[in-house]
């Protein structure tokens, strides 16, 4: 069935009501629309969702490397499949299922249990905007909550980027000392951020 | 005990390295969690580099630039893939599959060039080492080598000496000249690649990477590659 046709050309039917699928439009009054639009092409549904599932899959596995391959990854899977029709939420939604079961893939491969995961009440977009990550929020809140050496040393070697050396000068400790101060500090965040999950 | 993986993972996430794998227990997962959340409330530290979105960008196009149904090129260059979607587990959350789809092979021509940047090959120890003399490589020509360390091909075009490295980038079988002296392939996938080490075609899912591009000078009529020493 060579229809080369673009991703525009039809809007999709609700699943409920596809029983006259390929019958085209005549019936209109039964049917319904599952989103206002389509995307025009695969350029249009990656330029609306990459910049998106990226952030998504940094957060989950936190270094840019890791985050830029499953991002090839979810698309690499995700645009071969996509029917001509599916409607801007279907594809969001598609692409949010396939980021699912790639970061679960990643997990199991790198450390053989899931660490994060995309949950599945995840909120698809309704418009372009991008989520925002709760991250610094969720930081703040569990630094605020620690000791004075142990926020301290975790904000400069985590949200400041310094290295041990010089987060160990800023604190007036040895770079041994500071080492076993991070360990420490990070189980305490640790708890903290389970205790905070379990409530 | 992993308490030291979970300390290298940590010190991997601060240093923005890939997570290396290792068996992690139950108990470490909040840790690691932790680290994740508090690395990427980093400010500025989410968005994806214009480089990575222009690079998957010209990835994709390659992958679906080549199953079309022969014969209808579509304005614009931009050729769309559709293969039957059902048998994806993730689109069953999605409800109904369209019928709209085509079946297409994969594989093909990729006029764009290679997807990724050509990296030289730059070993720690190494030394010039003569692989052929200037007169056996033409203008327009290839020659084969094997330095034991390393196997390639020079050629010349241009009036400039250059050369590649002679493995796949897929899964690493010893590429070959093809009869005409214009090509490489590869044994295994039927992945072919230009002289110059740029992706001419393959059937892979994804692009395997351009040939990495070996060091290379003339010097007395000599043809010399900067090499590791051969083992043994």
């Amino acid at each position: 069935m060579a229809r080369s046709l673009g991703w525009a050309r039809e809007r999709r039917l609700a699943p409920a009501t596809t029983a006259n699928e390929g019958g085209g439009s005549s019936d209109a009054s039964r049917l319904r629309l599952v989103s206002d639009k389509a995307y025009a092409d695969w350029e249009a549904v990656y330029r609306d969702n990459v910049d998106r599932i990226y952030r998504l899959m940094f957060v989950k596995v936190g270094n840019r490397a890791d985050a830029e391959d499953l991002t090839a990854e979810v698309f690499l899977a995700a645009l071969g499949p996509l029917r001509v029709s599916a409607s801007v939420g279907e594809v969001r939604a598609y692409l949010l299922a396939t980021a699912r079961t790639v970061l679960a893939g990643y997990w199991r491969r790198t450390l053989g249990r899931p660490v994060t995961w995309i949950e599945q009440d995840y909120p698809a977009p309704a418009d372009g905007a991008a989520t925002a990550s709760d991250a610094p929020a969720r930081a703040e809140a569990v630094l605020a909550a620690l000791p004075e050496q142990y926020r301290r040393i975790l904000r400069l070697r985590f949200l400041d980027s310094c290295s041990l050396k010089e987060a160990a000068a800023e604190l007036g400790v040895s770079v041994a000392n500071a080492k076993v101060l991070q360990h420490r500090a990070l189980r305490r965040a640790a708890q903290l951020c389970e205790e905070e999950q379990g409530r | 005990m992993t308490a030291r993986q979970v300390r290298r993972f940590v010190d991997d996430l601060l240093r923005g390295r890939r997570a290396k794998p290792f068996r992690a227990e139950e108990t470490d997962l909040s840790e690691l969690r932790a680290a994740i959340m508090l690395r990427t409330a980093r400010p500025g530290s989410g968005a994806p580099s214009e480089e990575f979105l222009t690079g998957l960008h010209r990835r994709l196009a390659a992958e679906l630039s080549d199953t079309e149904s022969a014969g209808t090129p579509t304005p614009g260059g931009t050729r769309r893939r559709f293969i039957q979607g059902a048998s994806i587990a993730a689109a069953a959350t999605l409800g109904a599959i369209g019928e709209h789809a085509l079946a297409g092979n994969r594989g093909g021509d990729i006029s764009q060039g290679n997807p990724q940047g050509q990296a030289t090959l730059s070993p720690t120890v190494g030394a010039w080492r003569t692989v052929a003399a200037s007169a056996d490589v033409p203008e327009g020509g290839v020659r084969a080598f094997d330095l034991g360390s390393v196997t390639g091909f020079v050629h010349r075009g241009d009036g400039r000496v250059a050369a590649v490295s002679g493995t796949c980038t897929h899964q690493g079988c010893r590429l070959l000249l093809d009869a005409a002296g214009r090509r490489l392939d590869c044994p295994c996938h039927n992945t072919t690649f230009a002289v110059s080490g740029q992706l001419l075609s393959h059937q892979l899912p994804v692009a395997p990477k351009a040939l990495p591009q070996l060091a290379v000078r003339e010097v007395h009529d000599a043809i010399q590659i900067y090499a590791p020493p051969t083992p043994g």
